[in-house]
């Protein structure tokens, strides 16, 4: 691997040990799914109406 | 430098021996992100970008390809566990965020969900911020190329 640039290394499975993953529950079609986002979209309706549960 | 690719552009950031493709992303969608324990849908907005990085170079039919298959198609994308012995047959990655900053020095397919996406040492440093109507490139070194190319030439292209 090269070595120079670059920024903090974290990867996605670190931040899911993090407890990152959260579940959301769409207000519009009722679908729940996980995400590491703060401000998910609905995978099935593409609603952002989501809330974490 | 500010970029304003059109409606049916991608741009080109071209080195000596690598390039990254970009294009702006024109709906809203949920990115799949397969993780080793779950899926995890990751918001994508307008004006986000959709970068393939090529550190060793490569095919930019394979780039456009990779590049439409998730911008368009939503297809979903892979996160490897670090230490997993895939990384190093990754030939390119990609990145989904309103900004990216290229890097060097982290494991490739790792960070599918955010800022940071692997690149050649001649493209490390290079920020690149999304919008509707035009993408800011900054920290660009001397002696790149950038350019606007049509998805259809793209996908000619070999």
């Amino acid at each position: 691997m090269c070595s120079t640039g670059g920024g903090p290394d974290v990867e996605i499975n670190e931040k899911v040990k993090e407890g990152e993953g959260k579940r959301y529950r769409c207000g519009e079609c009722g679908y729940t799914f996980s995400s590491l986002s703060r401000h998910p979209i609905c995978p099935s309706c593409q609603s952002e109406d989501v809330e974490q549960i | 430098m500010i970029l304003e690719p059109g409606a049916g552009d991608l741009f080109l950031i071209q080195g000596s021996s690598s390039f990254l493709l970009g294009g702006v992303v024109r709906e809203r969608f949920a990115l799949p992100v397969n993780a080793v324990d779950d899926v995890y849908f990751e918001p994508v907005r307008p004006g986000d970008l959709v970068c393939v990085s090529a550190p060793e170079g490569g095919s930019l039919r394979a780039a456009t390809m990779l590049l439409l298959l998730v911008r368009d198609h939503h297809f979903p994308v892979f996160a490897l566990p670090k230490g997993h012995p895939g990384s190093t047959w990754v030939p390119m990655v990609l990145s989904t965020a309103p900004s990216i900053t290229l890097s060097c020095g982290i494991v490739r397919g790792t960070h599918p969900d955010q800022h940071l996406l692997c690149s050649s040492a001649e493209l490390a440093g290079i920020v690149l911020r999304g919008g509707v109507d035009a993408v800011t490139v900054e920290g660009l070194p001397a002696g790149f190329t950038i350019s606007y190319i049509c998805v259809d030439r793209a996908l000619a292209a070999e």
